[in-house]
């Protein structure tokens, strides 16, 4: 089965900068008597994905997901094997899924400064930026190393 | 800009060469500097008081402790850790220098690989099927639809997304005993029904990338695995550490 096959290549993929920072800033070694920088953008990040993974919104999409499953069988089918085993019910529920994982990457990409919805402290006191900001997600100040994880993707 | 404080990215031994072309975090990207500390370097730059937790310096955090790990084990901080000034740096570093240098050996030719799990989305039919929970509020709401009816049938399959997946999730650590040397949980993520760190030997990064990608297609079907690594060894640096053996 093709799509099977495809989803192995794509499972595992190399981690996003997302996908570590909670060790970047929760791990790590810390001394006591040092400064640590405020965070001001990570509270941000981490209450905006709470909300959108628990979100009545992703709720309605599975249900809409199920719904579907629903239609799939009143209309083209009475045998309750069918009804589960079928393809097209599972690419239905597939889609819905999909979305729901892009909205909570979305929302982490803006509170990390890769969109335009960036937290206004930083706006505020580094004007500069702005310009760089607006041209999407620039890469060119990414190390090497970087850009290797990302062409792993 | 002005300077105030001094950033610090990490330890390492005194002869740990700087990589070439070594930057760090701001705009411009600042010079690095190593603080000599008996043993120990301290790999330091200046900072500036409107330094936050934004992509690029988090990238540029990141970047040049990979960058040193390509010549020797490094004691990675946190980002974000601003002393006041050189000698508050050396003073602290001397003082737990004995402790330091056994992380590093510790950390030698070692990297961090970090496994998260989630529950995968698209195989609702597998899971009404399965799970008596769903099934029955699906029931329910096909007898009482509306809008309360699907945030509860919503809400009811997410959590049994998750169930599925966390069940087969916790067989991953036993996976891994051969190729990585300690385990350490991470912080709990959102959505994540496991998050892991391994402390795996260079030479066995391929054999670990191995074992997590047929872990992965064995399992399509509950969860979906991501592999983040080589890192910088942020979960392994507790000198206490002597974390359970995998």
């Amino acid at each position: 089965m093709s799509a099977y096959s495809e989803e192995v290549v794509r499972v595992p993929r190399a981690g996003s900068l997302y996908d570590v920072l909670e060790l970047i800033l929760d791990r790590g070694m810390v001394i006591d008597i040092f400064v640590r920088i405020s965070l001001v953008g990570i509270e941000i990040l981490k209450i905006d994905a709470r909300i959108v993974v628990a979100s009545v919104d992703t709720y309605l999409r599975f249900a809409e997901a199920c719904n579907r499953l629903d239609l799939e069988y009143d209309s083209s089918s009475r045998t309750v094997p069918e009804l589960f085993g079928g393809g097209v019910a599972k690419s239905v529920g597939k889609a819905g899924a999909k979305k729901a994982v892009h909205s909570v990457g979305d929302t982490v990409k803006k509170a990390v400064g890769m969109g335009d919805g960036d937290d206004e402290t930083q706006e505020e006191e580094q004007p500069e930026e702005r310009p760089r900001k607006a041209k999407p997600r620039s890469r060119s100040t990414e190390s090497g190393r970087t850009r290797s994880h990302k062409e792993e993707r | 800009m002005a300077a105030s404080g001094i950033y610090v990215y990490g330890i390492v031994s005194s002869s740990h060469p700087l990589p070439p072309a070594a930057r760090g975090v701001g705009e411009p990207p600042a010079e690095i500097r190593l603080l000599p500390a008996g043993e120990l370097a301290v790999v330091v730059s200046a900072t500036h008081p409107g330094l936050r937790a934004r992509r690029r310096d988090l990238m540029a955090h990141q970047g040049l402790l990979l960058a040193l790990a390509e010549s020797g084990p490094v004691l990675p901080m946190r980002f974000g850790v601003v002393a006041p000034d050189e000698a508050t740096v050396l003073r602290d570093v001397a003082a737990r220098q004995s402790e330091h240098t056994g992380v590093l050996e510790r950390l030698d030719a070692r990297v961090e690989m970090n496994v998260k799990i989630m529950p995968v989305q698209d195989n609702l039919a597998a899971l009404i099927r399965e799970d008596p929970v769903v099934r029955r509020v699906r029931e329910e709401t096909r007898r009482n639809p509306g809008y309360e009816a699907n945030v509860r049938l919503g809400e009811a399959v997410a959590a049994g997304l998750r169930r599925r997946a966390a069940v087969v999730a916790a067989r991953l650590p036993a996976e891994f005993t051969e190729v990585a040397d300690e385990m350490r949980p991470g912080p709990e993520v959102e959505g994540c029904v496991l998050n892991v760190s391994f402390l795996v030997p260079r030479r066995n990064e391929a054999r670990f990338r191995a074992v997590a990608e047929q872990f992965a297609a064995d399992h399509l079907d509950r969860l979906e695995l991501r592999l983040s690594g080589p890192l910088p060894c942020y979960s392994f640096v507790g000198p206490e550490s002597a974390p359970a053996k995998v």
